[in-house]
Protein backbone atom coordinates (compact mmCIF):
# COMPACT_ATOMS: atom_id res chain seq x y z
CA UNK A 1 0.00 0.00 0.00
CA UNK A 2 2.70 2.23 0.93
CA UNK A 3 4.52 1.37 -2.03
CA UNK A 4 1.82 2.22 -4.17
CA UNK A 5 1.33 5.59 -2.96
CA UNK A 6 4.78 6.37 -2.89
CA UNK A 7 4.61 5.82 -6.83
CA UNK A 8 1.26 7.53 -6.84
CA UNK A 9 3.23 10.64 -5.03
CA UNK A 10 1.06 10.44 -2.16
CA UNK A 11 3.21 9.32 0.42
CA UNK A 12 2.82 11.09 3.73
CA UNK A 13 5.95 13.65 4.23
CA UNK A 14 8.08 11.76 7.16
CA UNK A 15 9.52 12.81 10.26
CA UNK A 16 13.06 13.08 8.25
CA UNK A 17 11.66 15.42 5.95
CA UNK A 18 9.66 17.78 8.78
CA UNK A 19 13.37 17.89 9.94
CA UNK A 20 15.13 18.65 6.86
CA UNK A 21 13.03 21.67 6.16
CA UNK A 22 13.18 22.68 10.00
CA UNK A 23 16.59 23.22 9.53
CA UNK A 24 16.73 24.49 5.83
CA UNK A 25 14.79 27.57 7.42
CA UNK A 26 16.76 28.24 10.02
CA UNK A 27 20.25 27.13 9.21
CA UNK A 28 19.88 29.27 5.39
CA UNK A 29 21.27 32.49 6.33
CA UNK A 30 18.75 34.14 3.69
CA UNK A 31 15.96 32.81 5.86
CA UNK A 32 17.30 32.26 9.30
CA UNK A 33 13.89 31.67 10.77
CA UNK A 34 13.83 29.36 14.48
CA UNK A 35 10.22 30.31 14.87
CA UNK A 36 8.45 28.60 11.81
CA UNK A 37 6.64 25.19 12.56
CA UNK A 38 6.60 22.51 9.95
CA UNK A 39 3.48 20.25 10.34
CA UNK A 40 2.35 17.45 8.66
CA UNK A 41 -0.90 17.33 7.00
CA UNK A 42 -2.29 14.07 5.71
CA UNK A 43 -0.28 14.42 1.91
CA UNK A 44 1.20 17.69 2.38
CA UNK A 45 3.76 20.07 4.96
CA UNK A 46 1.87 23.27 6.34
CA UNK A 47 4.51 25.79 7.04
CA UNK A 48 3.16 27.90 9.78
CA UNK A 49 4.43 31.23 11.77
CA UNK A 50 4.82 34.62 11.80
CA UNK A 51 7.75 36.74 10.38
CA UNK A 52 9.00 40.15 9.85
CA UNK A 53 8.50 40.88 6.50
CA UNK A 54 6.40 39.78 3.22
CA UNK A 55 9.97 39.04 1.76
CA UNK A 56 10.78 36.59 4.07
CA UNK A 57 7.23 34.86 3.93
CA UNK A 58 8.12 34.29 -0.23
CA UNK A 59 11.92 33.51 0.16
CA UNK A 60 10.44 30.84 2.78
CA UNK A 61 8.17 29.56 -0.21
CA UNK A 62 10.77 29.91 -2.80
CA UNK A 63 13.47 28.20 -0.70
CA UNK A 64 10.79 25.18 0.36
CA UNK A 65 9.56 24.60 -3.24
CA UNK A 66 13.10 24.60 -4.70
CA UNK A 67 14.63 22.08 -2.26
CA UNK A 68 11.84 19.89 -1.76
CA UNK A 69 10.23 20.05 -5.62
CA UNK A 70 8.36 16.79 -5.18
CA UNK A 71 6.11 17.77 -1.48
CA UNK A 72 2.55 19.81 -1.78
CA UNK A 73 3.62 22.92 0.34
CA UNK A 74 1.08 24.81 2.31
CA UNK A 75 2.19 28.37 3.85
CA UNK A 76 0.03 29.73 7.26
CA UNK A 77 2.37 32.33 7.86
CA UNK A 78 1.80 36.05 8.95
CA UNK A 79 3.04 39.39 9.79
CA UNK A 80 4.29 40.19 13.13
CA UNK A 81 2.18 43.64 13.68
CA UNK A 82 4.51 46.46 14.83
CA UNK A 83 1.82 49.26 15.74
CA UNK A 84 2.55 51.76 19.28
CA UNK A 85 0.60 49.49 22.02
CA UNK A 86 -2.75 51.00 23.01
CA UNK A 87 -2.25 49.71 27.08
CA UNK A 88 0.37 49.59 29.58
CA UNK A 89 0.80 47.33 31.98
CA UNK A 90 0.91 48.45 35.54
CA UNK A 91 3.17 46.82 37.65
CA UNK A 92 2.99 47.62 41.83
CA UNK B 1 7.56 58.36 40.66
CA UNK B 2 6.48 55.71 38.13
CA UNK B 3 9.25 54.59 35.33
CA UNK B 4 8.31 53.18 32.14
CA UNK B 5 9.68 51.28 30.50
CA UNK B 6 9.49 50.22 27.07
CA UNK B 7 10.91 46.55 25.68
CA UNK B 8 11.00 44.42 22.36
CA UNK B 9 12.92 41.34 21.52
CA UNK B 10 13.67 39.78 18.31
CA UNK B 11 12.82 41.63 15.61
CA UNK B 12 15.46 40.35 13.73
CA UNK B 13 16.14 43.53 11.42
CA UNK B 14 17.90 43.45 7.80
CA UNK B 15 17.47 45.61 4.89
CA UNK B 16 13.01 44.51 4.37
CA UNK B 17 12.10 45.20 8.01
CA UNK B 18 13.90 48.95 8.31
CA UNK B 19 11.00 51.43 8.77
CA UNK B 20 8.40 49.14 9.76
CA UNK B 21 8.41 49.80 13.68
CA UNK B 22 9.71 53.54 13.26
CA UNK B 23 6.25 55.37 13.16
CA UNK B 24 5.73 53.59 16.76
CA UNK B 25 9.32 54.04 17.95
CA UNK B 26 8.08 58.23 17.19
CA UNK B 27 6.30 58.13 20.29
CA UNK B 28 8.10 56.70 22.63
CA UNK B 29 9.51 60.34 24.12
CA UNK B 30 5.98 60.97 25.33
CA UNK B 31 5.39 57.07 26.68
CA UNK B 32 8.95 55.54 28.01
CA UNK B 33 11.67 56.73 30.16
CA UNK B 34 13.92 54.00 28.01
CA UNK B 35 13.41 50.84 25.13
CA UNK B 36 14.90 47.99 26.10
CA UNK B 37 15.67 45.57 23.28
CA UNK B 38 15.59 41.97 24.39
CA UNK B 39 18.09 40.24 21.90
CA UNK B 40 18.28 38.91 17.91
CA UNK B 41 18.33 42.31 17.07
CA UNK B 42 19.39 41.17 13.59
CA UNK B 43 18.80 38.65 11.16
CA UNK B 44 22.00 36.91 11.41
CA UNK B 45 24.84 38.90 13.19
CA UNK B 46 26.11 40.82 10.24
CA UNK B 47 27.41 44.35 10.64
CA UNK B 48 25.48 45.58 7.50
CA UNK B 49 22.21 43.91 9.66
CA UNK B 50 23.59 46.19 12.73
CA UNK B 51 23.25 49.07 10.67
CA UNK B 52 19.60 48.33 9.81
CA UNK B 53 19.38 48.19 13.99
CA UNK B 54 21.56 51.32 14.01
CA UNK B 55 18.53 53.11 11.65
CA UNK B 56 15.62 52.10 13.25
CA UNK B 57 16.73 52.36 16.84
CA UNK B 58 18.45 55.35 16.86
CA UNK B 59 18.41 59.14 17.57
CA UNK B 60 15.18 58.05 19.33
CA UNK B 61 14.72 60.78 22.15
CA UNK B 62 14.80 57.88 24.76
CA UNK B 63 17.94 55.99 26.21
CA UNK B 64 17.96 52.84 24.50
CA UNK B 65 19.70 49.32 26.20
CA UNK B 66 19.69 46.20 24.55
CA UNK B 67 21.00 43.06 24.82
CA UNK B 68 22.43 40.71 21.85
CA UNK B 69 20.88 37.41 21.23
CA UNK B 70 22.14 34.15 19.50
CA UNK B 71 21.10 35.38 15.77
CA UNK B 72 23.11 38.52 16.44
CA UNK B 73 26.12 36.00 16.87
CA UNK B 74 26.02 33.63 14.21
CA UNK B 75 28.36 35.17 11.91
CA UNK B 76 31.04 35.63 13.99
CA UNK B 77 31.18 39.49 13.66
CA UNK B 78 29.96 40.51 17.31
CA UNK B 79 32.46 43.08 17.72
CA UNK B 80 31.39 44.73 14.45
CA UNK B 81 27.94 44.72 15.75
CA UNK B 82 28.20 45.67 18.93
CA UNK B 83 30.14 48.98 17.59
CA UNK B 84 27.99 50.29 14.65
CA UNK B 85 25.28 50.31 17.57
CA UNK B 86 27.12 51.64 19.56
CA UNK B 87 27.86 54.44 17.21
CA UNK B 88 24.41 54.78 16.92
CA UNK B 89 23.93 55.95 20.65
CA UNK B 90 23.04 52.23 21.88
CA UNK B 91 23.98 51.16 25.23
CA UNK B 92 25.12 46.97 24.82
CA UNK B 93 24.85 45.55 27.59
CA UNK B 94 27.20 41.34 28.06
CA UNK B 95 27.35 40.36 31.46
CA UNK B 96 27.71 44.26 32.17
CA UNK B 97 25.12 47.01 33.72
CA UNK B 98 24.16 51.12 33.14
CA UNK B 99 22.05 53.37 35.72
CA UNK B 100 20.42 55.82 34.04
CA UNK B 101 18.92 58.75 35.92
CA UNK B 102 14.90 59.14 34.82
CA UNK B 103 13.85 62.23 36.44
CA UNK B 104 15.58 61.80 39.94
CA UNK B 105 15.23 58.19 39.74
CA UNK B 106 18.05 55.77 39.30
CA UNK B 107 16.94 53.10 36.68
CA UNK B 108 19.55 49.99 36.75
CA UNK B 109 19.51 47.71 33.98
CA UNK B 110 21.72 44.65 34.13
CA UNK B 111 21.86 42.65 31.02
CA UNK B 112 23.58 39.57 29.46
CA UNK B 113 22.64 37.18 26.51
CA UNK B 114 22.30 34.06 28.63
CA UNK B 115 22.13 30.94 27.08
CA UNK B 116 20.28 27.27 28.11
CA UNK B 117 20.64 24.67 29.81
CA UNK B 118 17.26 24.31 31.51
CA UNK B 119 14.99 24.41 34.29
CA UNK B 120 15.29 22.97 37.65
CA UNK B 121 14.80 19.04 37.48
CA UNK B 122 15.15 18.53 34.03
CA UNK B 123 18.54 20.63 33.23
CA UNK B 124 21.63 20.00 32.12
CA UNK B 125 25.00 19.36 34.12
CA UNK B 126 28.40 20.07 33.93
CA UNK B 127 29.08 16.43 33.58
CA UNK B 128 30.14 13.73 30.87
CA UNK B 129 32.04 15.16 27.58
CA UNK B 130 33.69 17.84 27.30
CA UNK B 131 31.08 19.82 24.77
CA UNK B 132 28.58 18.82 27.62
CA UNK B 133 30.61 20.73 30.00
CA UNK B 134 31.03 23.69 28.34
CA UNK B 135 27.30 24.15 27.78
CA UNK B 136 27.13 23.99 30.71
CA UNK B 137 30.28 26.29 31.77
CA UNK B 138 29.01 29.13 29.17
CA UNK B 139 25.12 29.52 31.18
CA UNK B 140 27.33 29.61 34.53
CA UNK B 141 29.41 31.88 33.36
CA UNK B 142 27.15 33.93 31.96
CA UNK B 143 24.52 33.52 34.90
CA UNK B 144 27.74 35.01 37.06
CA UNK B 145 28.34 37.99 35.40
CA UNK B 146 24.68 39.12 35.47
CA UNK B 147 24.63 38.11 39.06
CA UNK B 148 27.24 40.59 39.93
CA UNK B 149 26.06 42.63 37.47
CA UNK B 150 22.78 43.57 38.81
CA UNK B 151 24.29 43.11 42.93
CA UNK B 152 26.81 45.95 42.19
CA UNK B 153 24.27 48.54 41.32
CA UNK B 154 24.11 51.44 43.58
CA UNK B 155 20.68 52.35 41.98
CA UNK B 156 16.48 52.64 43.45
CA UNK B 157 14.83 50.09 40.68
CA UNK B 158 16.65 47.33 39.14
CA UNK B 159 15.69 45.47 35.67
CA UNK B 160 17.61 42.53 34.34
CA UNK B 161 17.52 42.30 30.88
CA UNK B 162 18.14 39.01 28.66
CA UNK B 163 17.58 37.19 26.00
CA UNK B 164 17.15 33.58 26.76
CA UNK B 165 14.49 32.97 29.52
CA UNK B 166 15.62 33.00 32.79
CA UNK B 167 12.00 30.63 33.75
CA UNK B 168 9.82 28.20 32.02
CA UNK B 169 6.75 29.83 32.72
CA UNK B 170 7.47 32.39 30.07
CA UNK B 171 8.13 29.10 28.07
CA UNK B 172 4.21 28.00 28.13
CA UNK B 173 3.47 27.58 24.24
CA UNK B 174 6.83 25.99 23.09
CA UNK B 175 7.05 22.33 23.17
CA UNK B 176 8.66 21.18 26.16
CA UNK B 177 11.40 19.26 24.61
CA UNK B 178 13.44 22.31 22.93
CA UNK B 179 13.33 23.86 27.04
CA UNK B 180 16.75 23.52 27.39
CA UNK B 181 17.79 25.53 24.51
CA UNK B 182 15.17 28.40 25.23
CA UNK B 183 16.70 29.60 28.77
CA UNK B 184 18.43 28.32 32.25
CA UNK B 185 17.43 28.37 35.78
CA UNK B 186 20.67 29.92 36.72
CA UNK B 187 19.99 32.92 34.96
CA UNK B 188 16.67 32.88 37.31
CA UNK B 189 19.19 32.40 40.38
CA UNK B 190 21.47 35.45 39.36
CA UNK B 191 18.00 37.79 39.17
CA UNK B 192 17.03 36.38 42.37
CA UNK B 193 20.07 37.22 43.93
CA UNK B 194 19.29 40.58 44.16
CA UNK B 195 16.32 42.81 44.77
CA UNK B 196 15.20 42.87 41.32
CA UNK B 197 12.33 44.72 40.10
CA UNK B 198 11.56 43.14 36.35
CA UNK B 199 13.14 40.28 33.93
CA UNK B 200 12.74 40.92 30.33
CA UNK B 201 13.37 38.56 28.00
CA UNK B 202 12.81 37.03 24.43
CA UNK B 203 14.02 33.99 22.41
CA UNK B 204 10.91 31.86 22.97
CA UNK B 205 8.85 33.00 20.21
CA UNK B 206 5.92 30.97 20.76
CA UNK B 207 6.02 31.38 24.50
CA UNK B 208 3.66 33.38 26.92
CA UNK B 209 4.20 36.99 27.91
CA UNK B 210 4.17 36.75 32.05
CA UNK B 211 5.77 35.10 34.72
CA UNK B 212 8.02 35.24 37.81
CA UNK B 213 11.15 33.82 39.51
CA UNK B 214 11.20 31.63 42.59
CA UNK B 215 12.15 34.57 44.26
CA UNK B 216 8.57 36.59 43.22
CA UNK B 217 10.34 38.99 40.30
CA UNK B 218 8.16 39.32 37.77
CA UNK B 219 9.26 37.85 34.61
CA UNK B 220 7.83 39.32 30.88
CA UNK B 221 8.87 37.77 27.46
CA UNK B 222 8.65 40.30 25.54
CA UNK B 223 9.85 38.77 22.02
CA UNK B 224 8.63 40.70 19.59
CA UNK B 225 6.19 37.72 18.01
CA UNK B 226 4.18 36.80 21.39
CA UNK B 227 3.98 40.96 22.06
CA UNK B 228 2.53 41.50 18.94
CA UNK B 229 2.67 45.03 18.72
CA UNK B 230 6.41 47.17 17.78
CA UNK B 231 7.02 47.04 22.09
CA UNK B 232 4.83 46.82 25.54
CA UNK B 233 5.34 49.24 27.83
CA UNK B 234 5.73 48.63 32.00
CA UNK B 235 5.22 51.19 34.38
CA UNK B 236 6.79 50.08 37.59
CA UNK B 237 5.54 51.87 40.98
CA UNK B 238 7.20 52.48 44.22
CA UNK B 239 7.94 51.44 46.53
CA UNK B 240 10.73 49.21 44.59
CA UNK B 241 12.01 45.66 45.31
CA UNK B 242 14.98 46.82 47.69
CA UNK B 243 13.42 49.65 49.34
CA UNK B 244 11.24 47.32 51.26
CA UNK B 245 11.22 43.04 51.64
CA UNK B 246 9.98 42.58 48.17
CA UNK B 247 6.58 43.05 46.35
CA UNK B 248 5.33 39.34 47.43
CA UNK B 249 5.84 40.55 51.52
CA UNK B 250 4.14 43.96 50.57
CA UNK B 251 1.06 42.51 49.95
CA UNK B 252 1.42 39.95 52.22
CA UNK B 253 1.95 42.23 54.76
CA UNK B 254 -1.15 44.95 53.57
CA UNK B 255 -3.24 41.91 53.62
CA UNK B 256 -2.54 40.72 57.37
CA UNK B 257 -2.68 44.75 58.41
Amino acid sequence: MAKRDAEAGAEPPDDYLEAAIQRLLTENTEIAEQGITVTRRDHSVVLCGEVESAQRREEILRLVLERFPQVPVTVDIGLIRTQAPTEVEELR
Amino acid sequence: MVIRIAAVGDVHLDQDVVGRFRPALEELPDTADVLLLAGDLTRHGTESEARCVATEFGGLGVPVVAVLGNHDYHCDEVPAVIRVLEDAGIVVLEGTNVVLDCTGVRLGIAGAKGFGGGFAGRCASEFGEPEMKDFVRTTSAISEQLGVALREMDCDVRVALTHYAPVPDTLAGEPPEIYPFLGSYLLGQAIDSAPTELALHGHAHAGSERGTTPGGVRVRNVAHPVIKQAYSVFHLHPPYAGATAGKVSAVSASGIS
